[in-house]
């Protein structure tokens, strides 16, 4: 799974608002993003993996590179339930 | 995000349609609404909203493709960056149109059926139209540009639910919004003949609710509760004046699409004032804002900012007082009304949608 390379769906767009906060929008709704899930989507290309992902989260933020790679994996988990990112290959 | 600031914006840009659809929400008097907005004003209103924070434009109807200048306005939506959305029947959707609105930067599509068979969706409809709606899901599936298939669930297909799933399926949809009908306009008029039974809600919910375990990962199926049938009122708008605004063909701009169903409110036009003044300080979008109006139940009640009181429209419909708690909330003193209305009648007459 670490290796999957996600892609954000048709229809997804990460969009900077003017207060600072990075949000997801989607089909009929957008989702605040919080600073880690903000990094993370920023290296969302369909090319990079969630490995490398968490790599560079792990250099932003004070976190094991074990936990960022558990606490990726379950975001994007939760964001291809709905269909908001699909895995490339 | 800021405190207090308009997310959404509805563009019902005319309510002029083809399809007679009983289950539709728009005002009955269709013809009040004939003087539409030119396309300057509709590309004025969605800058203006992109100033206010706005952050996605929906365009509908009526059947927003009967304006010729779709694509224009939804070129403006795009350049002013707002996320956008094309709620349509479909029954228009040919290539040519199609390309037009893609190329104008359309971020997503929503097509809506009435039923997973031709019969009885065009009766339903009330026209031959079953078959264009699916091969504009055909065409659009082919495009790169999100797309959810919806179908309004009321009694007379609410039996045919799995069967929406399952034509869901074949077509390839990743994104299906199954919607009990909302109660304003003509499907308050005909709420007798649509009204889901308690057997048909209890069913629909078990066969989502498997459906969703069985399609996870594959397809994201949305469902909208019926209105009558829960314990605590839907949060409607997510409150009052506070994230939604909707224009209605002729720029009037409300807090929530039904909002003319309160006869007692007065709105503002965009033709005569800014959007900003209208969001910020009108006396329509103040008077149920936040928390100061509600009385009780709701005033000391824990849900009050989960549910914000409930549908101002159906504490309108329903006990003739817009600032009453919703009745569907079975803490209001008029739910006994709410679950007479839940009542259904097999003879009952069947308007369809006209101007």
């Amino acid at each position: 799974m670490n290796t999957a390379r996600p892609t954000l769906a048709k229809g997804v767009k990460l969009r900077h608002d003017r207060d600072g906060s990075v949000i997801l929008l989607v089909p009929e709704g957008a989702l605040v993003l919080n600073r880690t899930a903000a990094v993370a989507l920023e290296l969302v290309n369909g090319k990079r993996s969630i490995e490398e992902i968490a790599e560079a989260v792990v250099e932003q933020f004070e976190v094991s590179p074990r936990r960022a790679k558990t606490d990726l994996t379950e975001l994007f988990e939760r964001l291809k339930a709905r269909g908001f990112i699909q895995w490339t290959s | 995000m800021d405190e207090l600031r308009p997310l959404s914006l509805l563009c019902e840009v005319t309510y002029r349609c083809n399809l007679q659809c009983p289950y539709c929400y728009n005002p009955l008097a269709l013809r009040d609404y004939r003087d539409e907005l030119t396309t300057e004003q509709w590309t004025d209103v969605l800058r203006q909203a992109a100033d206010l924070g706005v952050l996605q434009a929906h365009f509908s109807g009526g059947e927003p493709t009967l304006r010729a200048d779709l694509a224009t306005m939804v070129a403006a939506a795009s350049r002013a960056g707002l996320y956008t959305n094309l709620i349509t029947q479909g029954t228009f959707l040919d290539d040519a149109p199609l390309d037009r609105l893609l190329e104008s930067g359309l971020d997503h599509i929503q097509i809506s059926i009435q039923a997973p068979q031709t019969e009885p969706a065009d009766r339903i409809a009330g026209a031959a139209v079953h078959a264009r709606k699916l091969d504009a899901v055909q065409r659009v599936r082919g495009r790169n540009v999100a797309l959810t298939l919806n179908c309004v669930l009321h009694r007379l297909n609410h039996d045919a639910i799995e069967g929406v799933i399952a034509l869901a399926e074949q077509l390839g949809v990743a994104r299906l919004e199954l919607a009990n009908v909302q109660f304003y306009g003509w499907a308050y008029r005909n709420r007798l003949a649509l009204m889901p039974t308690r057997r048909q809600v209890d069913r629909g919910e078990a066969i989502v609710a498997a459906a969703r375990e069985r399609l996870r990962g594959t397809m994201d199926i949305i469902y909208v509760l019926p209105d009558y049938f829960d314990e605590f009122p839907k949060p409607c708008m997510n409150g009052w004046g506070r994230q939604f605004m909707t224009v209605t063909p002729n720029g009037y701009l409300l807090p929530c699409p039904a909002a003319t169903s309160i006869t007692a409110l007065t709105f503002d036009n965009v033709r005569d004032r800014p959007l900003a003044e209208i969001w910020y300080i009108s006396d329509a979008f103040q008077r149920y804002r936040g928390t100061h109006w509600m009385p009780e139940p709701c005033r000391s009640c824990a849900r009050r900012e989960i549910d914000w009181g409930g549908c101002r429209c159906q504490a309108f419909l329903i006990t003739g007082n817009a600032g009453a708690t919703d009745p569907v909330c079975s803490l209001s003193a008029d739910h006994p009304k709410v679950v007479g209305l839940r009542e259904v009648a097999d003879d009952a007459e069947l308007v369809a949608r006209r101007a």
